[in-house]
């Protein structure tokens, strides 16, 4: 079988491999490459050293801090929005194991606005703050912080029915022998949890935190379709900004790139700190 | 054995569902070669057939008469045109992306002189084609290096579009109605005084007149699919009067401005946002819809383009307007009210791709020749996709049928000048309209400072202008 894997192991193995290479690897070095020159077209282009660099940070001689705000802003989205859809998600996935009558029901009902693409199912949610802020004289883009809160509630809605599909199956892989050894011992409801569930959870909470992670830093249709970056640009989270850098700004596309650049490598750090910290966590059967 | 096999199909299935979107999925042009174009200079009388016409269209909603037209060229001539018509708002994205592909658009669209500059060296020199030859108003090519860069397609006109008949009615029929002729709003102060007097008086005017007016003004929008018509068209007044100060070019503007004529901006936003039934402080929650308050009788003024003729005439979007209700007006600025016509200009430019073979360049201008002179083109121009052609083709049955476009000549009749499109001139447009737009929406909806609106026009042109413009 060793001996088999090892003989067919290129046939398998090669046609991902050169389609990971042609659509991700090659484009993403050729990114790089870019994020130093000029650029109109992507075949078009003039080497400028690390002027896209400074220009993110600096234009006209002066400090910019639209880049720097759609950073801590973007930040600040994905912790409330981890934490948010995290704790919702297993509370939720606890309360569907236990059970109770219709649980098949309601893990549709909360897995279905999954379903729906992030720019309709963000429109349909502009509509629903916008009819509800009328009355108080506002709209979703009144401050950043209304707008806060709808980017927060619309992808909290949309995602957490998923996390609680992927905590169920993780409640499920527990064996019942642990939990009925506990309870022979004693344990009350919140030592179980503590100590039995929680730990032997770790690598789903490990996976789980990972994909809202990411999902927050990457955060793109929502955030395009329900605010647009309003009030100003006082809204748009980092995928924007570079969206709107790289095609609004004229003549920018290469300073687009750096901040592409720049966000890869903050996202890949975070993300395996991340994964590193909750791994180690994890109960080593 | 059936093993392999069941693993041998697995193997090809992923292989292909993997690299099928890695294919050119175009049909296989002619041979083209990027840019190694041979030693052309001598045969430069070409015979249409050699080369291949790739048309990145601007206007989704011409696409069909587009395809359409294409697919006649190609039956009449057997040169192969292939038209491509990017999402709406998606034009720079999907051009860019095109370009850089072997098989590039040989025309393109090109909105002003900003964009000459990004796609210099794309610029096909226009000066000797007959596209040129046959353009009436030789100011609506760009230029741009000495070169004529971009021609344009069509031309536009913008201002308030009012409904007629129920102004007339109003007239008629109201007792305080505070005009006795539609010709009476021939400045800034008649309409507002009429449009506050309908405003004001809405009740009593549909109970005398048998309107269902909530307004007189159509909702001032803010939000990105409505706030264009602020930030770039009624900007683009102050805009034209300040260069006109100035006695700089008229479309390509200059580096700074001061804002001189923002109070005469201030005071029609402050009309258009006091005289409609739409909250003030929800303008920006993209709930409005301005088009269709006018379109159902809810409103008697509208300020936007003559491309919305064929929005408020189509039978689909069943609105109660007629062609007949319909006119337009210039938006009275209090400056030169005498004088003002309507604001003619366009964003519709053809580039043609300097970069493509010289085949592809001289089948690409032969297929835009025939398309202003042959008979499908122009019908397919004038009659489907509704333009007006700036063309000396055009006339007779390929006269525009716009009744907003025919307006531009009432007006000129009259002798009044037509506004320039200053707001062409505008640099890294999407940024400064978003840096002016966002203290209006302050003012407008949370009593901001008019100062901070002033501020981001005159600061952020100067800013935006030393962007685009250092190297």
């Amino acid at each position: 079988m060793e001996k088999g894997i090892r003989k067919y192991f290129v046939i398998f193995a090669l046609p991902t491999m050169i389609a990971f290479t042609i659509g991700f690897i090659a484009p993403f070095i050729y990114g790089i490459f870019l994020s130093f020159c000029k650029f109109t077209t992507v075949t078009d282009w003039k080497w400028v050293g690390f002027e896209n660099y400074t220009k993110i940070f600096f234009i006209n001689g002066n400090l910019d801090t639209s880049f720097i705000h759609s950073i801590w802003y973007t930040a600040l989205f994905t912790v409330v929005s981890v934490l948010i859809i995290n704790v919702v998600a297993f509370a939720i996935a606890m309360a569907l194991t236990k059970g109770i009558k219709g649980t098949n029901l309601f893990r549709t009902v909360f897995f279905l606005p999954n379903l729906i693409g992030g720019i309709v199912l963000s429109y349909i949610w502009l509509m629903i703050f916008n009819a509800i802020l009328q009355r108080f004289d506002m709209t979703i883009v009144t401050s950043q912080w209304t707008a806060f809160w709808g980017l927060i509630a619309v992808v909290c809605w949309q995602q957490i029915g998923y996390m609680m599909i992927i905590y169920i199956a993780g409640i499920q892989n527990i064996p019942g022998e642990l939990i009925e050894a506990a309870k022979i011992d004693g344990a009350n409801a919140w030592q179980l949890l503590r100590n039995v569930t929680l730990p032997m959870l770790m690598p789903t909470i490990t996976i789980c935190s990972f994909l809202t992670l990411t999902n927050g830093f990457k955060l793109f249709d929502q955030n395009l379709a329900l605010t647009g970056g309003n009030p100003g640009k006082l809204s748009q989270l980092l995928a924007l900004n570079i969206y709107d850098t790289m095609y609004g700004t004229t003549g920018w596309q290469g300073v687009g790139q750096a901040k592409a650049v720049i966000f890869f490598i903050l996202v890949a750090l975070i993300s395996v700190t991340q994964n590193k910290l909750t791994t180690s966590k994890e109960v080593k059967g | 054995m059936k093993k392999k096999l069941v693993s041998a199909v697995l193997v090809s299935a992923m292989a292909a569902t993997m690299l099928a979107g890695c294919g050119d999925t175009k049909a296989p042009a002619s041979t083209q070669t990027g840019g190694t174009t041979d030693a052309q200079e001598t045969t430069s009388t070409v015979e249409a057939g050699t080369g291949s016409v790739y048309m990145l269209n601007f206007k989704p909603e011409t696409d069909d008469a587009w395809q359409a037209l294409a697919k006649t060229y190609t039956e009449q001539t057997g040169v192969e045109v292939n038209v491509l018509t990017a999402a709406d708002g998606q034009y720079k994205t999907t051009l860019q992306s095109e370009l850089a592909k072997s098989e590039a658009p040989t025309i393109y669209n090109i909105g002003s002189t900003a964009d000459c500059a990004e796609y210099a060296d794309y610029i096909y020199d226009l000066s000797g084609s007959a596209l040129y030859d046959h353009l009436t108003d030789k100011s609506l090519a760009l230029e741009y290096d000495g070169k004529v860069a971009a021609i344009a397609n069509c031309y536009e006109c913008y201002g308030i579009i009012y409904n007629k008949t129920i102004l007339q009615n109003y007239i008629d029929n109201y007792e305080g109605a505070v005009i006795s002729s539609v010709d009476d709003i021939n400045s800034f102060d008649t309409l507002k005084a009429v449009a506050e007097d309908i405003n004001a008086n809405v009740d009593a005017i549909n109970e005398a007149c048998g309107t269902e007016l909530t307004e007189a003004f159509a909702s001032a929008g803010l939000d990105s699919g409505s706030n264009w018509r602020f930030s770039g068209h009624l900007a683009g007044i102050a805009l034209y009067y300040e260069f006109k100060d100035a006695g700089c070019d008229l479309i390509a503007g200059q580096g700074t401005v001061t804002g001189a004529y923002l109070d005469n901006f201030k005071n029609v936003w402050d009309l258009y946002v006091s005289t409609s039934a739409a909250n003030p402080a929800t303008l920006d929650s993209g709930t409005y819809n301005a088009e269709q308050e006018l379109g159902l009788g809810e409103a008697v003024f509208y300020q936007n383009g003559d491309w919305e003729y064929s929005a408020f005439t189509n039978p689909d979007n069943g609105y109660i307007v007629e062609a007949s209700d319909l006119s337009m007006m210039p938006i009275y600025f209090g400056v030169d009210d005498e004088k003002q016509g309507l604001a003619v200009g366009t964003e519709n430019h053809w580039a043609v791709n300097a970069q493509a073979s010289q085949e592809d360049i001289d089948a690409t201008l032969a297929f835009l020749e025939w398309v202003i002179t042959s008979d499908e083109g122009r019908d397919a121009i004038t009659n489907q996709m509704g333009l007006t052609a700036p063309f000396d083709t055009f006339t007779g049955d390929y006269a525009s049928k716009n009744a907003f476009a025919a307006m531009v000549n009432t007006y000129g009749a009259a002798g009044k000048t037509s506004v320039a499109w200053s707001f062409n001139a505008t640099p890294a447009v999407d940024d400064w309209r978003a840096d002016f737009i966002a203290p209006l929406t302050e003012y407008t909806e949370r009593g901001g400072s008019w100062d901070d609106v002033k501020t981001a026009f005159v600061d952020q042109w100067a800013y935006y202008w030393d962007l685009q413009n250092a190297q």
